[in-house]
């Protein structure tokens, strides 16, 4: 009996002892992700990891350089005959990484599977305007659009797919700098160097993604050497220790990422644009991003970042001024009460988001010394943004990810773009901005485009509809010997074909 | 004695049934809606009509429901909506991680908590016990989520000699295992304690000292024998909780079993497989609350009479 009891201890131990540990490759670069992808086929992926990974195994026609501006990628060249055709030449000699040459009868596909009738690909809506495509020769496409819709071109960002791809999540083939090797969900993604890749092999022979949902943990695993690189996700908190660790460096760069403060347009309070500008001038959001926020954020004036070609430069600066919001609530009638109670009060709604929450909470505190008294409301996502989506609110705050390209507003401040079909979460009329969002979409040139939309943001300033909080800046902690590495504001892991270590 | 399994088994399809209903409710009762969350704010609404016409779920909520347990019934639980794998398949392929958790984290509860249970007890009210008192009692307030990391830096980072997280060879295991069986080896030491004390006012206890046996043999052959009963209990009810997966545990340690599973699937919005993985926890429990009620018909013939 003794035996046997001492058996069933040691059998289970000896059984682990032989499963050794795999030894980590040979330049091979990892890198520590909170979630693995969730899919790994472009026309599917939405989420942030699923889209980072798809970038690099498959690659799209154009894509954004480090200022958000589109570049050439897949094709040499795109030009424009008319405002509705767009013709892109492919390079030669593209190999996917089965070995087969990657034309234009695999960008047709992508987009035409994309667009079918039993499609669910949630980027089906953005193809919508395609009426016809053609590929005269191998390396042609020509995309006839049904009416001019200027941000066309930045769909073509797109990973392409090889024809007849239908289930890529379980064995994805693409043309990217990375080749997907093995999946092993919940643990790590491997990835090795494609040697066939048309700019070239990678310095690194492989990529691992491994998954450490625990940010605590994931730091000490990169202090360890166990992942040599965190690319965003890491709270303001720990930078400082992060910064006293000596095998570590950090880089870090303004994106796209802008918070704001949502206001619903339908309440009886904030209709009053002079309530909405009070409300933007008695935030100190200078002191929130010092202390709360480490310096990990710059104020933001418009939804489009400074480093975007279509930022307006010369848009009002919301200083913090309380003086001038008890004026502004003054001039709208509410009046500041002799016995310091307050003018009125509203309900601010957020996530379950720690981080959130304590800025809430900030700017609640904020708004009581102007006499605004502020109640927090926190949930769980799906409540919070089913509430914000039928306008269950009176303020809001979220942040709107990777924006690029202008024509957002019209997805967010045109009257016909309420939800479910938009975002004008705020229920947001103003006739003039709905003609200059209209003609926006329908202008190609790029001069008038940036005339159109200078004047969008300089709108939205005066009247306020949000408030502008903050740009994230995209943070990465690395390995020091890690060389090469480049943070881009929409947070692409575009550069890792080129980073190696130094030894 | 056929009987009386039969009557548990009669028991245990009915709790079952009520399992899989409320399951199947919660899903489609809570907030927020998977095809809103899979193809985001910007899909028209006929792209969502579509989507929730190939997943299922425009038909009536009761059409759905009979449909899904008529798929139980066949052994198919659902196919994931992301990596379009059955869900039984992903379940399984993840139960070998949740399993060995399991197994580790009771071996490392049992063998820590017997010896200085009966330590314990034999050194009654004085410096040894209270201390393990303490210590039992710093061991059920810990929380996971604080001990893996303060581990992890102390064997990994302090002294480098376990990995920082992950499932690779044996040394994986040791910090998981730690975390997740702290809380119950306490209560095994508190409990064999006060079991151990309550038998040695018996009667062959005393023979066993009059016999001649030092205190060694008495306390852990006849007083540990017999005190043994309850331990193995709790033990075999916290086995459930085990196997059912250890999310926070799993979690720091990125251990990909059946808690990460269902946390993978929550944040995915993946949710045939958040059915699935409830399921299987239920069902976990269920099954070992049943495994346990059969084992006390055989321990103790009484239970077996109907009453």
């Amino acid at each position: 009996m003794k035996q046997k009891i001492f058996a069933l201890f040691i059998l289970p131990l000896f059984i682990l002892s032989c499963t050794s540990r795999k030894p980590l490759p040979e330049n091979v670069l990892v890198i520590g992700t909170e979630t693995g992808p969730s899919v790994l086929d472009p026309r599917f992926a939405t989420d942030a990891i699923s889209s980072t990974v798809c970038g690099l195994i498959y690659p799209g026609l154009l894509r954004r350089d480090k200022k958000l501006n589109l570049e050439p990628y897949l094709a040499k060249s795109v030009d424009q005959p008319d405002d509705r055709t767009y013709v892109i030449h492919l390079r030669e000699g593209i190999k996917f990484h089965s070995g087969k040459e990657l034309t234009s009868a695999d960008v047709r596909f992508t987009f035409e599977s994309i667009l079918a009738p039993d499609s669910i690909s949630p980027k089906k809506n953005s193809f919508s305007k395609i009426e016809s495509i053609d590929t005269p020769d191998e390396h042609i496409v020509i995309i006839k659009l049904s009416e001019v819709f200027a941000p066309f071109l930045g769909n073509l960002t797109i990973g392409i797919v090889p024809e007849g791809a239908d289930d890529l999540t379980k064995e994805p083939v693409g043309a990217g700098p990375f080749a997907f090797s093995n999946y092993e969900r919940g643990a790590e993604l491997a990835l090795k160097g494609f040697d066939g890749f048309i700019f070239g092999k990678p310095k690194l022979s492989g990529v691992i993604f491994k998954i450490i949902p625990d940010e605590t943990v994931r730091m000490l695993a990169l202090k360890k050497g166990d992942i040599h690189l965190i690319s965003n996700g890491v709270t303001p908190a720990v930078l400082p220790w992060l910064e006293e660790q000596k095998n570590l460096k950090i880089a870090m760069e303004t994106g796209t990422n802008v918070s704001y403060l949502g206001f619903n347009m339908e309440d009886e309070i904030l209709k009053n644009s002079n309530v909405r500008k009070a409300i933007g001038q008695a935030i100190d959001r200078d002191s929130i991003i010092k202390y709360l926020l480490k310096n990990t954020a710059v104020e933001a004036e418009s939804i489009i970042a400074e480093s975007n070609e279509f930022f307006n430069p010369n848009l009002r600066r919301t200083a913090h001024d309380p003086k001038l919001a008890k004026k502004l609530l003054d001039d709208a009638g509410f009046i500041e009460k002799p016995d310091g109670s307050p003018r009125f009060s509203l309900t601010y709604k957020t996530s379950k988001n720690p981080t959130r929450k304590k800025i809430a909470e900030i700017i609640g505190e904020q708004l009581r010394q102007v006499g605004i008294a502020i109640e927090i409301k926190s949930f769980e996502w799906g409540t919070f943004f089913s509430d914000i989506k039928s306008g269950n609110f009176q303020i809001y705050s979220l942040t709107w990810v990777g924006v690029a390209d202008p024509d957002i507003y019209y997805y967010i401040f045109h009257s016909e773009s309420l939800p479910p079909d938009g975002a004008n979460r705020g229920r947001y009329f103003n006739t003039e901005l709905d003609s200059l969002l209209t003609i926006g979409r329908k202008t190609v040139s790029l001069e008038r485009r940036k005339e159109i939309y200078s004047k969008v943001q300089e709108m939205i300033s005066n009247d306020t509809p949000y408030v502008h909080l903050w740009f994230g800046k995209n943070i990465a902690v690395m390995d020091r010997r890690v060389q090469g590495f480049e943070i881009y504001p929409d947070e692409s892991l575009d550069s890792l074909a080129g980073v190696y270590f130094k030894e | 004695m056929l009987s009386f399994v039969l009557r548990r088994v009669s028991l245990l399809l009915p709790t079952l049934f009520g399992v899989v209903t409320v399951v199947f409710l919660m899903i489609h009762l809570i907030p927020g809606d998977p095809v809103e969350i899979m193809l985001g704010e910007s899909a028209q609404s006929a792209d969502k009509e579509e989507l929730r016409r190939q997943l299922g779920l425009d038909r009536p909520l009761g059409v759905q429901y009979v449909s899904y347990l008529a798929g139980i019934l066949q052994g198919d639980i659902g196919t994931s909506i992301h990596s379009h794998e059955p869900v039984l398949k992903e379940i399984v392929s993840r139960w070998p991680a949740t399993a060995e958790l399991a197994l580790f984290a009771m071996l490392f509860a049992v063998a820590v908590s017997i010896p200085l249970g009966v330590l314990s007890a034999a050194r009654k009210d004085t410096a040894v016990d209270k201390g393990t008192l303490v210590a039992s009692l710093f061991g059920i307030a810990i929380p996971n989520f604080w001990l893996g990391p303060l581990l992890i830096m102390l064997f990994s980072i302090e002294f480098a000699i376990l990995p920082v997280s992950g499932r690779g060879g044996f040394d994986s295991i040791i910090l998981p295992a730690i975390t997740l069986g702290t809380a119950l080896a306490a209560i095994l030491v508190r409990l064999t304690r006060s079991s151990i004390l309550e038998v040695m006012g018996d009667e062959y206890i005393r023979t066993a000292r009059a016999k001649g046996l030092n205190e060694t043999a008495v306390y852990f052959r006849h007083a540990l024998s017999n005190a043994l009963i309850p331990v193995i209990t709790v033990s075999g009810l916290q086995l459930g909780a085990l196997l059912s997966g250890a999310v926070i545990t799993e979690t720091i340690f990125s251990w990909p079993g059946i808690g990460r599973l269902m946390i993978e699937a929550i944040e995915a919005r993946d949710y045939p497989v958040v059915q699935g993985c409830v399921l299987n926890i239920s069902a976990c429990y269920v099954f070992v609350n049943f495994l346990v009620d059969i084992l006390y018909g055989v321990i103790d013939p009484r239970v077996r009479v109907d009453r």
